[in-house]
Parts: C-alpha cells; sequence; structure tokens
C-alpha cells in the first residue's frame, strides 16, 4: 500500500473530534476520493497527510514510512493544492507554475514544456500571463491544481479542486486527474461533489462527523441499493413540501431538488404520484432512475451538503 | 549546487515577484520616512548641536529597522497568514528556514535604502562627519536581522494575526516615545533605564553609533545584547514555524 491510515483520530479544542478513528488505504496509481459532507474532517485529514496538522493519535504511513515523525518525507513524495486560494498575487499564472515545477525538482527544459501542455489542455492561455490577483476565483483554481500537477508527487493531493471552475473546464480538469494516474500518481481527492466523483474515482472513502461510513469502489457502495430506484423531483419555485407517501424511503432536499429511493416494487405508484404533482403545478419535473452513488451517499450520510432543510422537515403519510 | 541553496534562490524569485507590486511602494516609503526623519529632527530641536545631531541621525538605522520588522513585517505576515499563505509554502518540499531566509533578504533589501539614505543625508544636512567602521556591516546586518526575527517571532507566535496588528501599534509608540533613541539614555526615569537595559532597542542604536561615529558606546556590549535576541528570535521563529496544528 502506498498511502496507509490507521484509527487516525485529531481533537481540536479538546472535545471537536474533527477525525474519530479513520483507517483507510490506498493504492499506487489509483484516483481515491475522500468524500463527506462540509465540516466531516476530509480538510483536517489530508492536511495531517502532509504535516500541516498534528494528530492526537493514530498512524499515517507513507511507502511503509512514517510521515507523522517524518513530516518531510510526505512533503517530498505528496504534491498538494489546498483548499484556500494558493498565494500568488504577485505572480503571473505561468511564473507561478513554472516556479513550482522547479521548486518540485524539475529541470527547465522539463517544466516549461510540462507547465506550457497544461495551461493548453486546461484552455487558460489568456491568462497565462496575467498576474494572480487579477484572476477570477475558477482560474486561480485551476492555476493551483497546474501547480500540484506540473511536477507530480508519488501521491497528488487534491482538496476541492473543482470549487469555482465552469462546467467546461471542470471536464478539461477531471480528465487532466485521469491522466495523472494514467502516469503513476496516485490521486488523493477530497470532494463533496458526489456526481462528479463518481465519473472520476475508482475507489471512495465517504466520511462524515470524523468517521468512515463506506469504503470501496462506487458499485459496491451502491450493492447495498439494489432493487432500489431513485426518484427525483424538482419543485416549482416557492414549493414546499412537509408530507410525502410511504413509498418514499429516506427523502432528503437539497434547495429545489427531493430525492427519494423507492423499492422496484413500487415505481407504478411513484410514477403515478409524480405526474400528478406536475399537473397540480407543484413539481417542475421529475426523474426515475437507477440508485446512483449520490443515493447511495445520502443513505451514509442523511444530507447531501448544509444547505438542505433540516431532518424531519419531510414526514411521510 | 546544494538543494538548500538552490531553494533558497527560487524562494527568493518567488518572494521578489509576490512583493512585487508593494516592493517599489514600500521602499519609496522607507525613504521618505528616512528624509522626513533628518528634517524632522530640526523642527524638534531649532538649535541643534553637532553632537546631539550626530547622536540622533545614528539611531536613525535603529527606527528605520525596528519599524519595518517589529511593525511592518507583523502586519504583512499576518495578511499572508489569513490569506493561507503559510499553508500553501510548508506544503511545498523545502525547508521551512529557507523559505525564511529568502523572505528575509528581501525585507533587508527594503530596509537598506532608507537606513544608508537617512545617514548619508542626515550627516551632510546637520554637517557632521562620519567615522566609519568596517564593523558597521556586521553591526548593521545583525540589527537588521534581530529585528526580522523578532517580527516574525511577533506574527507567527500571536494567536490570531489581530492581535499581531494590536502588537505592533503599541510597538510603534514604545520604541518612538519610550526608548532611548532619540534621547540620551539619562533622560529616562530610573525603573525605565533598568528594562532597556535588557530590551535590545538601546543596544541596537548603540551598534550604529558605535560603528559610525566616534561616540563612546561599548560596542562588545551591545554585539552581545543584541546578538543574543537575535538568538532568541530565530529559536522562537523555528519552533513557531515547525508547530504542526
Amino acid at each position: 500500500m502506498l498511502l496507509e491510515i490507521n484509527n487516525l483520530v485529531k481533537v481540536f479544542n479538546k472535545n471537536i473530534r474533527a477525525n474519530d478513528g479513520i483507517s483507510l488505504k490506498v493504492d499506487e496509481g489509483e484516483v481515491f476520493g475522500l468524500l463527506g459532507p462540509n465540516g466531516a474532517g476530509k480538510t483536517t485529514l489530508v492536511n495531517q497527510i502532509i504535516g500541516l496538522a498534528m494528530p492526537t493519535s493514530g498512524s499515517i504511513t507513507i511507502n511503509g514510512i512514517d510521515v507523522v515523525s517524518k513530516p518531510d518525507y510526505a512533503r517530498q513524495t505528496c504534491s498538494f493544492q489546498a483548499q484556500t486560494q494558493v498565494p500568488i498575487a504577485g505572480l503571473t499564472a505561468i511564473q507561478a507554475i513554472e516556479l513550482v515545477g522547479l521548486i518540485r525538482g524539475g529541470d527547465n527544459i522539463q517544466v516549461r514544456e510540462r507547465s506550457r501542455q497544461l495551461i493548453d489542455s486546461l484552455e487558460i492561455g489568456e491568462w497565462a500571463n496575467k498576474m494572480g490577483a487579477t484572476l477570477s476565483g475558477g482560474v486561480r483554481r485551476i492555476v493551483a491544481f497546474c501547480m500540484a500537477a506540473v511536477i507530480p508527487g508519488r501521491i497528488v493531493i487534491l482538496d476541492e479542486p473543482t470549487n469555482d471552475i465552469d462546467p467546461v473546464r471542470r471536464r478539461l480538469l477531471w480528465h487532466e486527474i485521469r491522466s495523472l494516474a494514467d502516469t503513476g500518481s496516485t490521486v488523493l481527492l477530497v470532494t463533496h461533489n458526489v456526481l462528479e466523483a463518481e465519473r472520476a474515482v475508482d475507489r471512495l472513502t465517504i466520511i462524515d462527523k470524523g468517521k468512515v461510513v463506506g469504503t470501496g469502489t462506487a458499485a459496491d457502495l451502491k450493492d447495498q441499493d439494489k432493487n432500489h430506484m431513485r426518484l427525483e423531483l424538482i419543485l416549482e419555485p416557492g414549493m414546499i413540501f412537509h408530507k410525502v407517501p410511504k413509498f418514499l424511503e429516506q427523502t432528503i432536499t437539497s434547495k429545489r431538488r427531493i430525492i427519494s429511493r423507492i423499492n422496484e416494487k413500487k415505481v407504478t405508484n411513484a410514477l403515478n404520484w409524480s405526474q400528478s404533482l406536475k399537473e397540480q403545478g407543484m413539481i417542475e419535473e421529475f426523474f426515475l432512475g437507477p440508485t446512483t452513488l449520490e443515493d447511495a451517499y445520502v443513505r451514509m450520510v442523511g444530507r447531501l451538503d448544509v444547505l438542505e432543510m433540516p431532518d424531519g422537515d419531510i414526514k411521510n403519510d | 549546487m546544494t538543494k538548500a541553496l538552490r531553494s533558497y534562490l527560487l524562494l527568493l524569485r518567488w518572494q521578489a515577484l509576490s512583493q512585487k507590486p508593494l516592493l517599489p511602494l514600500n521602499m519609496a516609503v522607507q525613504i521618505m520616512i528616512a528624509i522626513g526623519f533628518v528634517i524632522g529632527l530640526s523642527f524638534f530641536y531649532p538649535e541643534i548641536s553637532e553632537t546631539t545631531a550626530k547622536y540622533l541621525i545614528t539611531g536613525a538605522p535603529t527606527i528605520i529597522i525596528l519599524m519595518i520588522g517589529l511593525v511592518l513585517l507583523p502586519q504583512i505576515v499576518g495578511m499572508a497568514r489569513k490569506e493561507g499563505t503559510f499553508d500553501y509554502m510548508w506544503s511545498l518540499p523545502i525547508p521551512r528556514m529557507v523559505y525564511i531566509a529568502a523572505d528575509a533578504t528581501i525585507w533587508i533589501l527594503v530596509v537598506l535604502p532608507g537606513v544608508i539614505i537617512a545617514l548619508a543625508m542626515g550627516a551632510a544636512y546637520y554637517g557632521f562627519g562620519l567615522d566609519i567602521s568596517l564593523l558597521v556591516i556586521p553591526a548593521l546586518l545583525l540589527v537588521a536581522i534581530s529585528g526580522i526575527f523578532l517580527g516574525y517571532a511577533i506574527a507567527h507566535g500571536a494567536p490570531k494575526p489581530e492581535i499581531a496588528h494590536l502588537i505592533t501599534q503599541i510597538l510603534v509608540f514604545v520604541i518612538m516615545i519610550f526608548s532611548p533613541v532619540m534621547y540620551p539614555v539619562e533622560q529616562l526615569p530610573d525603573w525605565l533605564v533598568k528594562i532597556h537595559n535588557f530590551l535590545p532597542i538601546k543596544y541596537m542604536a548603540d551598534l550604529s553609533r558605535g560603528t559610525l561615529t566616534d561616540l563612546d558606546v561599548n560596542l562588545g556590549l551591545a554585539f552581545i545584547v543584541v546578538g543574543a535576541w537575535c538568538v532568541a528570535g530565530f529559536i522562537i521563529t523555528y519552533f513557531l514555524i515547525r508547530r504542526r496544528r
């Protein structure tokens, strides 16, 4: 195993257990997802791997080497894109990418070529010579990705790399993340975007409230949802549901979306019910389809993100 | 080229480029402060003897260095802390002290023009000659490096950047009004003299006075005391920046 984390505990201010006994193993060459809602402890976990935070207890090894006692080894082995923006206000995008490449030990020619290639494939050429301070949040985050990928470590840690990025470049970014793994790096990807992660990662761990609630491939995690379908309703603006029929299991809301699981035997009921809601003008649209990783995630975490309505807002009849 | 030297040069480039928008402005402000200091003294003391002028002007390097090291630096480092700069820099495969060395180099470059201009202009303006010893180079470097390390210690040691900011505000006041730089130590009350026997400020001023003029100061003692503060600042900074949350 390249990266092995064992029973990791991180306590802040004596009683906040940001990581509460996390164990996971990441293999060479895989794209490994670390999913969880905001505040689940994902960033705390990667900060301990890279040596920015000190575990309260537990162990982290890279290549069998204990990086809690040897944080320098972690920094040699891992390249890191932090969740916060990179400090490149006075540097141009290309200067920042090339300098980090050189700092990470690349030679001039190699760094220049690789920087150019990343800038081209992520289509940020028009900003390459612009100062960091003038870049939009999304472009700045792509530059931060390039800085982590220019001379990638054996492990590339990306903390929410797609935040603020437009859909087109997001797709290009996922492609680059995949090619990092294809060229031999292991990618540890932190995200709360479940839908994107499902397509991008080989295996993943879902963490919530500092604990691992599920690990495996997306298919493994969805396995418990077999014999079930996913029903998603998009509410008309201003509409609120307080009660839903019994055949809707584990219903959650996220802004205008209502997402639920239904047993395959109840498909006809669900279709009829949804159709009538549409006719009454309660919902804009509905989708019935196979379960996704998002459904497994909802089953394990009980919510999608911090913007949803509190639990219990929606009750079954 | 050793690895540390390579990292140092690359980080020097990084820091110089990062500060490029502010660097000329900072330097200009430092030079203006230096010029203002020289001319302003003549408003303070309408009748100024050559000895007094010599005494005051050779205190200028200390004032300028402490203003930058203990006030401007902690404020800028505080801002960088808030923006998450160090979370990024500390994740790179470079020894953290190499980063500090590169950053300190930039600060020394910011300080130097003001110091030189204040001394040259002061001597010309008040018509006294400087009696420059070769020791002036290690002496002023020591003052600058001590000021910078003490600044880092404040900036990284304060629980929050805002607290570092507050500390710097108090320090400005103490350095300007309650230190024997702008007037002889004899004019201070006894209890404050006793405190200043342990603080570096008086000795920093002695270092520039002893190496730039024929004023009678205990240079050896000044090197020892400022040296000790410099080492203390270095050790504190070293532990603070290696600390993990």
